[in-house]
């Protein structure tokens, strides 16, 4: 048990005080597993203060006639050993006071006050600087906004209006859930630099009506929104409002209510956006808007929103659904308390809780949260990098500075120096040499699979064009596309019949001229070889065009499938010679054709030498659930620019950035590098130029190394731009 | 009018002052600090100030032949100067020049350069450190009077009354000379008197009189603090008669041996208290003591005596329980609060001494500093804990007191807006003096060379061999004509070497705890030949030992520290008082493996060396001296945490309680 000393030597500066709360302070009460809390909220500073049953006791005794001495014997007289000794009572005083929570009878200390104006101005620049991936620009107080608008919604605020909400929103899942293949199919289009334009527009419009959405229902629960501004969410704008004042909400589901706000009106702005969207014809601006809507106010709201993992609604409405308060900085207490107790066996270190339910919660909560911060870090990091680098190289050193330099100094200043460790130091700095050496062992030392994604099309082993010979109208297609072809099968059959008349005179004028050359023959004319030489032209002219007759029907070059165009289109129109009619690819042996950036050729040019077995996997996109293994059998080393296949571009829906000016938009931004793989079994490979994605499984390597790797592949031939 | 007006304007420089205090900074802003600190006294570094004396030095063949007549004019227009605030550096070298000149006149001691590098290390707002024997005195004068001319005000604090008091008339002339007034602040004034003496030019005093009347002062303005407009704040004030500040602002301290008064002592708490009002609680205090001498240490209760901190084992309680149960006092019914009680009686029966932490002097217990070995006559000790010793004791339980406010030093120094101070050993305390108060560190060199001799640590493996080699020694030393000086922790310790002392028949001194005029009388004869002085480390502090001729030839003062001390200052402060001034000299500590130091400190490596059936001394030295300097560092290191922690707990208090 931990020591409660009675007295406290600084108890001559509040004893004789006749403290009490500030007039406006209103106490609400709350409950939070089955416990009684009272919270203090200041209005007009928006601080905020919960205290324990014995604590609001005492808070409700100072009336500013009794002095803070007599509260405590009072205090004393009822609770005995459970009332707060001197010590306590002082601290929750001065916390009161500090907080502005408590008006004293002494003069204002006017140094005082503005010192601590001052600190609260400093803290939350750091708490700014720290948090650069959420910069907070507070813009205007929006309290008269909201105050107007409050009366224009509460009438559907209520539980009709839930139901109502309720039905729009399901209603439009279930009208769009049949057309989900088009909707996953405009995702490409959504995000390719076209529309990011119309993108940011939507957000900033949805993100407003979200945070309208917090500020009505906070009003309509009578609390105030004091600050309204953007807050830069890894350099993006996004508008925010301060909701805290829900905090002193009494019920759990009106902080709820106001938690979810935010959600609750982009979602119905997201089902609005559907039912626009299947109402509109593809192309239509409004279709493309109402795409993007949904799009922001779905996925924005269940990836950042609705996560509680991070500081946004999802947690304060995890945070009261499970009647923990304070989740966050608990969790990261019970964590450290456990280190604290079981690693460094510090004995009386107090945790958090000893609700065991609670502690459950927190210690879940607390690793997920320490794992989702890392993951979010790094990837944030990469995807900044990726498109500025040297942006997001900053950003990456100043966040890795704040969440890891300085945590880490601050852990090695207590393991240093922090008097709790007083005998338990060398045990505590075994334990973490130990834990720090797991962690070098396990990421410097046991291999982990090491794998490479690129994205990449299907090249045909062969492929040809399929023309007409000659001109004339379309009888007759014998193949669509996909219909697989012998070589020599009839593709199409075309009808000229000015050729046919002309052979049928050119046959008339063979026979005339045979029967003259003949009968010249017969009288030993002299002009038989003049007629012998006309004959043979015209049979000569007759096999021409008997031979195009002949090529009126198309056949295939070789074996393969049709692609391209569907000759049965064309029956009945009129082609000229020469024109394409469709192609014959031939699937069998066809190859995989990949696209690495150059960056990333150091692993595929020591595979090309032999040095590194690699094994490719290719899965399609059509077809998500197949997937086939292959072998790298050609590793083109000259980086080009010029990607195998336009889909693999931006401009064609791919992944690699290509130049916009370019029209075949097979001219990427940066050199390319290709790789050919070929399926092992010998599998079909699908219709050539599909894309693909094709994950290369390198042999397994520690992590430290990979990492090492990749942040080399990162900064590789940007640092010497 | 003019008198209401000087009131007007003590009462709001005092105002001023309670503001000015500053808070102690953390992390990056620590950083900063210090590195802004650094920056900026730049121009007062070692090498700069060492140009600017050898400058002074160049000004003294003229100066020197001045007329008194015309010295006095030109110290009438240096002081004009700076009356005028036009002070530049030529004329700070003129005023320390004739300040010098002055001194030289009237006591015949003339300031070495070194001596002018402290003085202008001082008047720039630097922790001097200055060899004990460097003449620290005359430093010290100088830059008072520089001070004074450019600040008005000057506050000295010495070690003690006697010292102030003798400082303060022995400089009285110098200071007169250079038209300045001077005073001594006394335990005996009346108030009167006191406020007559702080509106002198330069006030010397002991820091418990100077805060004590600081906070006093306080303690009557705070009700003005907020009447603001002139007018409410003379009414009020002048109703009241005498209601002014006895001390009219802080301005300038001067700290002779700073170390000890900002550091050691920096976080002791003066407090300002009265007798509790309240029903009797000596049966309670008597009733403690009994139930805490029944238990048993070990079954009963376990004592950790490094943090003086007693714990109850459940045997222990339920027998505590059943005792207390059978007691009639209502405060017995409280469970929380008869355990606290007797857990404070065990830890007043087995951390708190008799000799060590407090002797009894006239029926009345008396707190001993552990530092110094000093007698802190008005001090008691909080919440019960001086009435559980009394209780122990079998003495009469005095009432508990109740604060009326309280102020450590270390808050105090830091509302003076320029703080500066001398010492003998600033240089380990450097880091400190640094973050806490802001005070870059001067490291003056000594004038000679200093010839003193280190000598190897003995070490043995039980206090008794240590005593016994001790008595040896002194012995060996005496027959040499040597004088010796023998520091000890505590008085426990000196009386016992006094006894073993006398059964050899040699006439000794013992210093401890005695009135402060006679303590530095006894240390000034303690540098004759083949005298013998047993005193308590810090006894006579401020007073120089003077050798006599035949001690000298004889080979020096020889120090001994029977112990080493928790801090490695306190043991060069000690040492420090023989080889002053180039004299020859030497030192030696003697150590035993049962020494307090090792035992709350390093247990661990204690256990390395002590081996069962171990006796007397040890052959092999050189490892369990380590194991010394180690705990000695482990104790610094707590005293530093516990001096934090104060000060963190003060600016608590300061951010979130109204009123200061």
């Amino acid at each position: 048990m931990a020591e409660r000393p009675t007295f406290s030597p600084f108890w001559h500066r509040v004893r004789a005080l006749k403290p009490r709360l500030r007039p406006h302070v209103q106490v609400t009460r709350q409950h939070y597993r089955g416990r009684r809390w009272h919270v203090a909220h200041d209005p007009t500073t928006n601080q905020f203060f919960r205290l324990n049953p014995i604590g609001h006791e005492l808070v409700g005794l100072l009336d500013g006639k009794r002095t803070v001495e007599e509260v405590w014997t009072i205090l004393l007289q009822r609770h005995g050993d459970d009332s707060p000794t001197q010590q306590e009572a002082l601290q929750l005083i001065g916390q009161l006071y500090s907080s502005n929570l408590l008006s004293v009878d002494a003069p204002p200390e006017t140094e005082q006050l503005l010192r601590r104006g001052r600190e609260r101005r400093k803290k939350k620049a750091m708490g700014q600087a720290v948090g650069l991936m959420y910069f907070k620009i507070r813009l205007f107080n929006p309290d008269g906004i909201f105050a107007w608008l409050e009366p224009l919604f509460r009438p559907i605020l209520n539980r009709v209006g839930f139901f109502v909400w309720l039905a729009v929103v399901l209603g439009a899942i279930v009208a769009i859930l049949p057309h989900f293949d088009r909707l996953a199919a405009s995702v490409d289009n959504t995000l390719a630099p076209a529309n990011w334009g119309w993108l940011t527009v939507v957000f900033i419009v949805t993100k407003a009506i979200h945070e309208i959405g917090h500020g009505v229902i906070l009003k309509r629960f009578g609390g105030q929104v004091p600050e309204f501004g953007v807050m830069l969410l890894v350099l993006f704008p996004a508008p925010y409002v301060d909701a805290t004042a829900s905090w002193a909400l009494e019920s759990k589901w009106k902080r709820i209510a106001v938690g979810s706000g935010g959600m609750i009106f982009e979602l119905f702005v997201a089902a609005i956006a559907a039912m626009v969207w299947l109402s509109t014809e593809p192309g239509a601006l409004i279709h493309q808007i109402a795409y993007n809507a949904m799009f922001i106010a779905s996925i924005s709201t269940i990836l950042f929103n609705a996560n509680p993992l991070m500081r946004f609604d999802g947690y304060y409405i995890l945070s009261d659904l499970l009647e923990v308060p304070n989740l966050m900085q608990r969790a990261q207490n019970m964590i450290k308390h456990f280190f604290k107790r079981y690693a460094f066996g510090i004995e009386n270190d107090q945790p958090p809780t000893t609700n065991a339910g609670e502690r459950r919660i927190l210690v879940t909560y607390g690793i997920l949260a320490l794992a989702y911060r890392v993951f979010l870090f790094i990837s944030i990091t990469l995807f900044v990098m990726g498109k500025m680098f040297a942006l997001g190289l900053l950003l990456a050193i100043w966040t890795g500075a704040m969440w890891f330099v300085l945590p880490v100094g601050k852990f090695v200043h207590w393991l240093a120096s922090h008097p709790s460790l007083l005998d338990k130091r060398v045990r505590a700095v075994t334990a973490t040499m130990l834990m720090l050496a797991m962690g070098v062992v396990s990421l410097g030392m046991v291999p982990f699979p090491d794998w490479r994604k690129a994205s990449g099309v299907v090249e045909p082993a062969r492929r040809s064009g399929v023309f007409f010979a000659s001109d004339g109208f379309i009888v007759e297609a014998f193949v669509s596309p996909g219909m697989r072809v012998g070589a020599g099968d009839a593709i199409a059959t075309i009808d000229n019949p000015e050729i046919r008349v002309e052979l049928a005179t050119a046959r008339a004028e063979l026979a005339r001229a045979e029967v003259r050359w003949r009968s010249a023959l017969a009288r030993s004319s002299p002009a038989a070889d003049e007629l012998a030489e006309a004959v043979t032209n015209l049979t000569e002219r007759v096999a021409i065009l008997e031979n195009r007759i002949d090529r009126l029907t198309v056949r295939a070059p070789h074996a393969g499938v049709v692609a391209g165009a569907d000759p049965s289109e064309f029956v009945g129109a009129w082609v000229q010679e020469g024109t394409a009619i469709c192609e014959i690819v031939e699937d069998r042996g066809s190859r995989i054709v990949a696209t690495l950036s150059q960056r990333e050729n150091t692993w595929a040019i020591r595979h090309a030498t032999g040095d590194l077995p690699v094994v490719a996997s290719v899965r399609f996109l059509s077809d998500a659930g197949r997937s086939i293994e292959g072998n790298i059998v050609e590793v083109v080393e000259s980086g080009q620019s010029r990607l195998a296949h336009a889909s693999l571009g931006y401009a064609g829906g791919g992944t690699i950035a290509t130049d916009p000016q370019d029209e075949s938009g097979t001219m990427a931004t940066s050199r390319q590098f290709e790789l050919r793989i070929v399926p092992a079994d010998g599998e079909p490979t699908g219709a050539p130029g599909e894309r693909v994605r094709v994950r290369f499984t390198l042999p397994s390597r520690p992590l430290m190394a990979q990492w090492a790797d990749r942040l080399h592949k990162l900064v590789q031939g940007r640092v010497t731009l | 009018m003019s008198q209401a007006l000087t009131r007007y304007h003590a009462l709001y420089e005092s105002l001023m002052s309670r503001r000015r205090a500053e808070r102690t900074l953390k992390g990056l802003d620590k950083v900063a600090a210090w590195t802004r600190m650094k920056l900026t006294t730049q121009g007062s570094s070692l090498r700069v100030l060492k140009r600017e004396a050898e400058q002074i030095d160049a000004l003294a063949p003229k100066v020197r032949g001045y007329s008194e007549a015309v010295l006095d004019e030109a110290i009438g227009r240096v002081r004009e100067r700076f009356l005028l605030r036009t002070d530049d550096k030529e004329t700070v070298r003129e005023g320390m020049a004739l300040a010098r000149e002055v001194a030289r006149r009237l006591t015949g001691e003339e300031a070495y350069t070194v001596q002018l590098v402290g003085a202008l290390g001082l008047y720039r707002g630097r922790i001097v450190e200055m060899l004990t024997g460097e003449g620290k005195t005359l430093t010290g004068s100088i830059a008072a009077v520089m001070l004074a001319w450019k600040y008005r005000r000057v506050h000295v604090f010495t070690v003690n009354d006697y010292l102030a008091k003798r400082d303060a008339e022995s400089r009285e002339a110098i200071y007169t000379r250079c038209r300045l007034t001077v005073g001594a602040i006394q335990q005996e004034q009346s108030p009167d008197e006191r406020a007559t003496i702080y509106s002198r030019h330069i006030v010397y005093g002991t820091p418990k009189q100077i805060t004590a009347d600081y906070l006093r002062d306080q303690l009557r303005i705070r009700p003005l603090a907020t009447a603001w407009a002139g007018r409410q704040m003379m009414a009020r004030f002048g109703n009241a008669a005498g209601a002014g500040p006895i001390v009219p602002g802080l301005c300038v301290a001067l700290v002779d041996e700073a170390d000890a008064v900002l550091i050691d002592e920096g976080v002791v708490p003066l407090i300002i208290a009265r007798s509790r009002r309240e029903d009797d609680m000596a049966q309670v205090y008597l009733g403690a003591a009994e139930i805490a001498r029944k238990l048993d240490e070990g079954p009963d209760f376990s004592v950790d005596r490094l943090r003086r901190k007693a714990e109850l084992k459940s045997r222990g309680l339920h027998r505590a329980r059943r005792m207390w149960a059978e007691r009639p006092e209502a405060i017995w019914r409280a469970d929380r609060r008869a355990e606290e009680l007797v857990r404070q009686a065990l830890v007043a029966r087995c951390c708190y001494l008799r000799g060590r932490q407090y002797e009894i002097v006239d029926g009345q217990v008396v707190i001993v500093d552990e530092y110094t070995g000093r007698f802190l006559h008005d001090r008691s000790w909080e919440h019960g804990l001086h009435q559980a010793v009394e209780a122990k004791e079998g003495l009469e339980v005095t009432a508990d007191r109740e604060t009326l406010a309280r102020l450590s030093f270390q808050r105090f120094f830091r509302s003076y807006p320029v703080l500066c101070g001398m010492t003998g050993t600033a240089a380990d305390a450097m880091r400190e003096m640094e973050t806490v108060y802001r005070r870059p560190v001067l490291c003056v060199p000594t004038n000679r060379p200093i010839v003193r001799k280190k000598l190897p640590m003995r070490i043995f493996a039980e206090p008794e061999s240590k005593i016994d080699a001790i008595v040896e020694e002194i012995e060996r030393l005496h027959a040499l004509e040597r004088p010796v000086l023998a520091g000890t922790r505590s008085i426990e310790v000196s009386q016992l070497i006094s006894e073993r002392l006398t059964a050899r028949g040699l006439e000794h001194r013992v210093l401890n705890a005695l009135q402060d005029a006679e303590e530095s009388e006894l240390v000034e004869h303690a540098g004759a030949a083949g005298a013998i002085t047993v005193a308590t480390n810090m006894a006579g502090r401020g007073t120089d030992i003077r050798l006599d001729e035949r001690a000298r030839r004889a080979g020096g003062l020889a120090v001994i520290l029977t112990e080493m001390h928790g801090a490695k200052r306190i043991d060069r402060q000690f040492i420090g008082r023989s080889g002053r001034q180039g004299d020859p000299g030497s030192s030696q500590i003697f150590a035993a493996l049962d020494d307090d130091l090792l035992t709350q400190h390093a247990p661990d490596l204690r256990t390395v060396f002590k081996r069962p059936g171990l006796r007397g001394e040890l052959r092999q030295t050189k490892a369990a001296a380590a194991a010394f300097r180690i705990a000695q560092r482990r104790s610094e290191a707590r005293d530093r945490r516990n001096r934090a922690a104060v000060l963190r707990q003060d600016d608590w208090i300061d951010e979130h309680l109204p009123g200061s």
